[in-house]
């Protein structure tokens, strides 16, 4: 990749220490490492081969099965839409067309990737879609809007004990918040998802490269893109 | 490291992604590198300003919703017919089959081979009782002609009927016939009986193994000088060179043959037969090789002509026309 001949824009914001790098684990002894690692695989495995269990009944027609696979992977499912389109309505959508889709085509799944991956490849597909239509609406992305027809500030309902005590913070927040949608928004409808898989839902570029179907390197370099834009698009900002 | 890897870089290692030995690298650069330095605490603050935009918890009443619609979605599918459900049950088993390939070709292969196998046997064992009980116990019936020589060891079969002769006024029946007998001999290659059934062998349709054994025998022998007379083993590997079916009995008869292609015009012929139509590439590089010593004669160098315009192989066609440009040193 070629860097542009432009020097990027400076943010005046301190950076706390704690974030220089993604943060180191706490070091634990030995033994207690040992114990933990074993107990969390053998948990691990234990939930995979349910899970494998619960797949090949969905596939055998098993609605309560399919159900349950559904519970598992729902508030994933509507996290993400949700923030990624910013519209209650357009989550349920989504989250509806996912299932949908899923409960259809489950006979296809062959078990060479986990269902997690193959969930997500569905519904990131249809959150790109949807982006793609945004894209050529234009619609208002600043606010949410719920089934009534009501505007919602989404940065509103975030519990923050400091508005109370400072509203003027709080304004703050806000604004920025928007700006920073504004920013996402401008991002291609491919680099705001592999952003949003990456920074938000922390994922693995490698998943990442799964969910839509192509590389690991193309999933860097599209990471690479969308955080170069966005700094230019916050560029000066307090 | 160059700045524009490192800006690749801070942003991998910032979302996690770099190898442990690479971070390293990376801060050692950073160390003496002020801008990539800088560039990193720019990134830092963009992950910053980007938790502005928090991923919230979807509603509870949004949950309930979803969930709800998505019911009365599935509930208003058709159920499936049992052809579907059928249909289904058999991809998903093709799918299993599908996702083991290796196995299932290996158990295939095992299983006919293992069906062949039990045939083959129980066949043969049925012939071989049906022919001890006709022998023994039943009325004149026609006899099976084998025609194929049979193991060391085995009973002897009927090789063929050479008469029938009905006595008159009677049911009896008088028929004659040979039988195969199976022998062994050993002895040396010298000997005249050993190498008569080895030319026998040259001939042999059914075994590749016993044609490509007895060639090369008889090549060994005419490559060492060991009476190698112009009628006999050379016919014997002239014949097999020209009409053996396996390339690699026809090699083995040309091996043979080199030590006579000066003097024996006929072999020089059956080498360039070879050079102008064996199928095996090899065979007739080879061929060109052997002809080195007579590459002067007239009809050889006719020969490779033909060979540079027509043969398929360009090694060949090669090796012709540097075997033609060599005039000077042809005899």
């Amino acid at each position: 990749m070629a860097t542009d001949a432009v020097s990027y824009p400076t943010f005046p914001v301190a950076v706390p220490a704690a974030l220089a790098w993604p943060a180191v684990r706490k070091v634990q002894s030995t033994l207690g490492m040992a114990a933990t690692t074993a107990m969390d695989e053998a948990k691990r495995a234990q939930a995979r081969e349910s899970e494998m269990e619960l797949i090949r009944e969905a596939q055998a027609g098993s609605r309560a099965a399919f159900d349950a696979l559904v519970r598992q992977y729902e508030h994933q499912v509507l996290r993400l839409a949700l923030h990624l389109t910013g519209s209650e309505h357009d989550a349920e959508d989504i989250y509806q067309e996912a299932f949908l889709k899923a409960f259809r085509y489950i006979g296809n799944f062959r078990f060479e990737c986990s269902f997690y991956t193959w969930i997500y490849r569905i519904v990131t597909n249809l959150c790109l879609d949807q982006l793609r239509r945004r894209k050529t609406r234009r619609e208002d992305r600043a606010v949410t809007v719920n089934l009534s027809g009501d505007e919602i500030d989404l940065l509103a309902s975030v519990s923050d004990d400091r508005s109370f005590s400072n509203p003027a913070r709080e304004l703050d927040r806000k604004q920025l918040g928007e700006k920073i949608q504004a920013a996402l928004d401008k991002l291609t409808p491919r680099e705001r998802m592999v952003f949003e898989l990456k920074h938000y839902q922390g994922l693995r570029l490698r998943a990442i490269g799964e969910m839509l179907n192509t590389t690991e390197e193309t999933a860097k370099n599209t990471l690479f893109r969308a955080t170069k834009k966005l700094r230019l698009q916050l560029a000066g900002l307090r | 490291m160059s700045c524009e890897l490192a800006h690749e870089q801070i942003v991998m290692a910032a979302y996690g992604e770099l190898p442990g030995e690479q971070v390293n690298e990376l801060e050692r650069h950073m160390a003496g590198c002020p801008d990539c330095a800088a560039e990193r605490e720019q990134l830092l603050a963009l992950k910053e300003l980007a938790c502005a935009h928090p991923v919230l918890e979807p509603p509870a009443n949004l949950v309930a919703r979803s969930r709800l619609k998505l019911a009365e979605a599935l509930d208003a599918l058709p159920p499936r017919r049992w052809y579907q459900r059928l249909g289904q049950r058999i991809m998903n088993n093709l799918s299993s089959l599908q996702a083991a390939p290796v196995a299932a070709c290996l158990l295939l292969a095992i299983g006919a081979g293992a069906g062949s196998l039990g045939g083959y046997q129980l066949a043969r064992n049925h012939a071989a009782r049906a022919a001890a009980a006709t022998a023994l116990n039943a009325p004149p019936q026609p006899l099976t002609v084998q025609t194929q020589p049979q193991a060391p060891g085995a009973p002897a079969a009927i090789a063929n009927v050479s008469s029938i002769v009905r006595q008159p006024n009677s049911h009896v029946v008088e028929v004659s016939y040979n039988q195969l007998v199976p022998r062994q001999i050993k002895g040396s290659l010298d000997d005249p009986a050993i190498r008569q059934l080895l030319m026998l062998a040259t001939r042999n349709s059914a075994s590749t193994g016993v044609r490509g054994d007895s060639v090369e025998l008889l090549a060994d022998e005419c490559r060492a000088g060991h009476g190698c007379p112009a009628t006999g083993i050379r016919d014997a590997l002239m014949v097999a060179l020209r009409n053996d079916k396996n390339a690699g009995v026809r090699q083995k008869a040309l091996a043979g043959l080199e030590p006579y292609v000066a003097q024996d015009v006929r072999v020089r012929n059956a080498i360039l037969e070879a050079l102008m139509n064996d199928a095996e590439p090899r065979i007739r590089t080879a061929a060109i090789d052997i002809l080195q010593p007579v590459q002067g004669d007239t009809s050889v160098r006719q020969v490779l002509h033909s060979v540079v315009d027509t043969d398929q192989n360009p090694y060949i066609r090669t090796v012709s026309r540097q075997v033609l440009s060599r005039e000077p040193e042809i005899q």
